[in-house]
Order: structure tokens, then sequence, then C-alpha cells
């Protein structure tokens, strides 16, 4: 069994539980353990970065030493904090000095950054570690006939970690593919939900997020998954204010790409945490999952 | 640039720097091109979601420009970089491999250390407030960051933000009590041995 | 002091740094300049300072500790005095509220905060002065 040290951060805790839960579930089904880091910190969003960046990189850094302290790769199911820890360990190991003054920050909490351990997002553990072949040979329930619009986002390809396409990502659809449903081909795949600016600039972020659901929901989306906490909220739970600010009448369930896989992996719904939404998932869920032997109940 | 200016007759201004050289050495550890070599060819601004949705008073193409044009006051004052929201598609369809959201960043810290931003924003009082929890409890906690810009609200979208966050509620998605790390003297050490501010160890 | 003394200022403020460097030229020193902590150190690699004027928030942060700190290990540049002038609480100031700037980062250095006044500056200045060559005496 393959072992990683996973940094769940602050929005799995509660907002984002049912990512955290479908994300254990789904994992230890698929034969790969996730070790939570014992006092992990705030990646620092991306708040921190229009501080002080060295101490952006020191709060990733210390997630990324207790990482290496277990001899551990550090897998993060948020885009945001997968990204702040991907570039920060970049940038130390691209930059001694850097890594020589972070660290003697890092020694008043008895760690030490040496580059040993690599960062991943949880979509990747799936995409490439266990590859959609071995997780079609775990389907139990494949969810036939559910049309599923897979939601990159930004910032698990974006910025550029080397030279891969950043434009034409097929990992996504792959994963969908491989429970048995279909892969919705609609435009807006790869643009930004707003992410903070549902805060910073309500207005902006509403019509980012109206944009992308009715681009969905054209190409005639069942469902969206996406696969960082932010988006998901921005998609689903702010839904009923696009309505109320741009008089349209969206209703599509948003949920996280583990709980479609557990789905499929016959885990039951309430173990991958469906039922937190605030767009209710069962009803276009319920037709797939009856095509097959019934899952357990809800 | 050269990396050192030797010194003038007193009574000369030091014409060495302009804006854009300023906005250089504030990015000097970025990894993209630097703003001089950009073509002005609006990939950025098409590209931007925030800007092609009308927005950002200044697009990204337009903020460079008047970057190198020296236009210092009214870069300062515009909410482009307050409004990016860090998609990175302007860093990764840049021609010139100019790393843009980089700047955006740049250019909130410039605003953040001066406090000479557009007035009425979200951005740099949500930053601060933040920062500010983390360094305190190490994570982060969503009822405080409500208080940064639920007072900036008028009252229907104060009623609409109340009725997402009691659906949350319901759901139990909301958490009530903040979260705190366990080694948090030593993390609050750490800190200080970044940023040299605070009561004495 | 015979010789004129040779300054350097790492200060990403080209107002500021217009201004103290007129201050610190006009009492006879000779003064360099670099806006961002790589130019600075390459400067302190190239050249031999009597003294260094260190801003702390520049690029990407706290540089100016990093600085001090590289001083403070390098065995040729380490006796070189510092004067850390900085506008940090300003800066950052609803971080820690009202709280002090630790100044020590190397053992010879001393802080003043920006806005500073052009006697005070003379006066730190010559006094660090004062002080290195005493030492270095000292050490002879």
């Amino acid at each position: 069994m393959k072992t990683y040290a996973y940094f769940p951060g602050c929005s799995l805790e509660k907002m984002a539980y049912s990512y955290h839960q479908s994300a254990i579930e789904t994992t230890r089904a698929l034969g790969v353990e996730l070790k939570e880091l014992e006092d992990w910190n705030c990646c620092g969003a991306t708040a921190y970065f229009h501080v002080d960046e060295l101490l952006a990189f020191t709060l990733c850094a210390r997630n990324i030493a207790m990482a290496e302290k277990e001899q551990l790769d550090l897998v993060a199911p948020c885009s945001g904090c997968y990204k702040n820890a991907y570039f920060a360990r970049e940038a130390l190991l691209h930059d001694p000095d850097l890594a020589e003054h972070i660290n003697e920050a890092l020694a008043e909490d008895n760690l030490q950054f040496a580059g040993t351990s690599k960062i991943h997002h949880l979509i990747e553990i799936f995409a490439f570690d266990i590859g959609p072949d071995a997780i079609k040979a775990k389907v139990t329930n494949p969810l036939k006939g559910l049309r599923v619009a897979p939601y990159y986002g930004c910032q698990i390809l974006r910025p550029r970690k080397g030279k891969e396409d950043v434009e034409r990502p097929r990992f996504f659809e792959d994963i969908v593919a491989a429970t048995g449903a279909t892969p919705v081909e609609y435009l807006l795949r790869l643009r930004c939900c707003g992410g903070a600016l549902i805060i910073t600039n309500r207005m902006a972020a509403l019509s980012m997020v109206r944009n992308l659901l009715e681009c969905a929901v054209r190409a005639r989306a069942d469902l969206i998954v996406t696969a960082c906490p932010l988006c998901q909220v921005n998609l689903e739970c702010y839904q009923k204010q696009v309505n109320r600010e741009f008089g349209t009448e969206l209703n599509v369930p948003v949920i996280y790409f583990t709980q479609l896989l557990g789905l499929a992996l016959g885990i039951p719904p309430k173990r991958l945490g469906i039922g937190s939404e605030l767009v209710a998932v069962m009803p276009a869920i319920e037709q797939a999952l009856r095509t097959e032997p019934a899952p357990a109940a809800t | 640039m050269s990396a050192v200016t030797s010194a003038q007759p007193p009574k000369e201004v030091d014409a060495g720097v302009s804006f854009v050289e300023e906005i250089n050495h504030l990015l000097y550890a970025a990894k993209g091109n630097p703003i001089n070599t950009c073509i002005q060819c609006g990939t950025c601004s098409a590209t931007c979601p925030v800007a092609s949705a009308g927005y950002m008073d200044n697009s990204p193409r337009r903020l460079i420009a008047m970057i190198r044009a020296g236009f210092k006051e009214q870069v300062l004052k515009a909410n482009t970089f307050w409004y990016c929201a860090s998609c990175y598609q302007c860093t990764v369809r840049c021609p010139r491999g100019i790393d843009i959201a980089e700047l955006m960043y740049g250019l909130k810290r410039y605003t953040v250390w001066r406090s000479e931003y557009q007035e009425g924003l979200i951005g740099p009082s949500f930053s601060e407030t933040f920062v500010k929890m983390i360094v305190r409890t190490g994570r982060s906690y969503e009822p405080v960051l409500a208080t940064s810009y639920l007072f900036t609200y008028g009252l229907p979208e104060i009623i609409q933000e109340a009725q997402t966050a009691t659906a949350l509620m319901l759901k139990g998605r909301l958490p009530l009590l903040p979260a705190r790390i366990k080694r948090l003297d030593n993390f609050r050490r750490m800190i200080r041995k970044i940023i040299p501010l605070g009561e004495p160890e | 002091m015979s010789e004129r003394k040779r300054l350097l200022i790492i200060d990403d403020d080209p107002e500021f740094v217009a201004g103290i460097k007129a201050i610190l030229t006009r009492a006879k020193y000779e003064v360099d300049t670099a806006y961002n902590p790589k130019d600075g150190w390459a400067a302190l690699k190239s050249k031999d300072y009597d003294l260094l004027l260190l801003d702390i928030m520049m690029g990407r942060g706290a540089e100016g500790v990093m600085i001090a700190r590289k001083l403070n290990k390098d065995p040729k540049l380490r006796n070189l005095p510092v004067l850390i002038i900085t506008g940090i609480r300003e800066q950052i100031a609803f971080l820690f509220p009202g709280q002090a700037v630790h100044p020590h980062f190397v053992p010879v250095d001393e802080l003043v905060e920006k806005p500073v006044e052009p006697k005070l500056l003379l006066e730190k200045v010559e006094s660090l002065l004062k002080a290195a060559e005493e030492r270095k005496a000292k050490a002879k």
C-alpha cells in the first residue's frame, strides 16, 4: 500500500468535509493510504503573498518539512494549497539562501526543509499513480448514462510546472470515464470560478460562476465535478445568489470527483458525505445508481 | 539596469530610477521576463475572465502600458491587481513569457506596504484580516473573515449572504469555533524569525 | 578620518534613497545605491564598503533580515557596520499593532525608523563608523 502525507487544508475541516470523507474512502478502496500531517498549518492561501512572500513560503515549508520528517510525499486536495506548496518548494530548491533563511525559522519548530518530499494534488494520485485502468477495474457500479462535466479550475494546471500542455488536459475526463459516466465536453472547463473574488468582488465572481454553470448546463451536464473546495463552494453554494442577481434558474449539483468515484466503487453515498450539498445531488444520480445492483441506502 | 549606480553630485536629482524599474526591482526574484519586453498584444486582457467581463478599470495590458509610461499614481490606484483572481491564464498565455499574475501579486504587496490603494476595495482589508488570523492561530476560520467585507455590503447582499450562511450551517458546513494548531508557540516564534515584529521571544 | 568613507544603501524606495543620498553626499561620504536585495548583495561582494544602510521590506517581503543574516555568516562582511532604516512598522502595522521592531539581526547593527531626520542620520552614521574604526584599531 502506497502512503502519502496528507495535508487537508483549512476548508476540508468543515466547509468541504465531504471532500475529506470521500478522499479517505476512495483512496482506501484503491489501496492508497493518506496519513494526515499531525500539526499542519494554513498554506497562507493567496492573502499571505499580498503581504510577505517569504512568510508565505515559510508557512508552506513548515507543512512540507513535516512530510519530509515522515519521509513521505505530500498530497493536497485543495488546488490553492497544492499550488502554494508546489511553488514554495520550487522556490526553496532553487534558492539556497532562501532555504537557509527559512530553515532558520523552521528550527523554532524543530523542523528542516531539504526538498526530499514531492508535492502532488490529490487528483494526480488518481490520474497518474493509480490510473484510470486500475480505477475501472475496481468499479462495481458503473455510472452509465450520467453526464458529468469535469471542472479543472485553475491551480491544478496553472502556473505551468514544466513544458506540459496546460491548454488541452484530459486526465480529469479520463477519471470520469473510468467511473462509467460520460465526460461532458464544454468550453469553460479550465476557466476560473472567481476564487477568492467571491469575497473581494462578489459581482465579478458571481458572473464568472454564472458563465461556467450555463456553459456546462448547455452541454447537457447532469452534474459538475470539481477537485477544489473553493471551486465547489463558488459553483454550488453561490448558485442561489447567481439566480437572484441574474434572474437565471440554475440548479446543477456540484460534487467532488472523489464522491463520484466513490459512488462508482460502490461506497454508500452517506459515507462520501453526499447530502451536505445545497443543491440536491440524489435526483441527478438516482437513475445512474438504479441501473446497477442497488448500493446501500443512504 | 546596472547593479550599482555610483554617486551623483549633491544637487542632482536621482533621475536613475523610473517607475518601471522600480517595479522590476520589486519583482527581482520573479521567474518571468521583465515587463519591458511586453509587446502590448492584449492576450492577457482577452484571456482574463475579470477584465473581459468588464470588472477592471484598467485591463492588464493597459496597466502594463501605464507602468511603462510612468503613470505611478494611476497604477497604484487601479483596481486591476486587487480584482485579479490568481487564475494564471495570462501568465501561461503571454507570448513574451511575462509572469503577469506575479506582477499583480507584486503590486498588491507594493500598495499594502504603502497603504496606497484605491478606496473602497475589500481586497486589502481581507488580506490583512486573513494574515492576522493565521499569525494568531495557524489556521483560517471563515466567520472571522466575514467581518472584513460584510460592512461594505448593502442590505440585499447581506440578506443573501445570511441565507447562504444559514443553509451551510444547517448542513453542518460552517465551523462554530476557530481551529488552532497545537505547537502555536513554536509557530509564532517561527514567524518572528521572518518578520522581526512583535513582543520579544 | 582622512579618506572618504564609502557607504552603500540598499532600499527599494527611490525617493527615499534620493533624499538620504543627497544628505550623505553633502556630508562628504561616497554613496552607492542598490534598489533590490540581489543588486545589493552583488555590490557588497564587488566593492569594499565602510557602512551599509539597509531597508527591511523589499522585493518579496522582509528581505533586509535575510541580507543581515547572510552578512553575519560571511567571514569578510560580518564586521561591516549596518544601519537599518525601516518603515516596517508602518508597512505592515496591522500585523502586530503597537509592537516593537527587533533590531538585532547582526551584532553590530543599529536601527532607525522612517522618516529619519537628517541630523540623526548623520549622527548614527558617524558613530557607527567611529565604533568600527575603534574595533579595527583594537584588533590590531
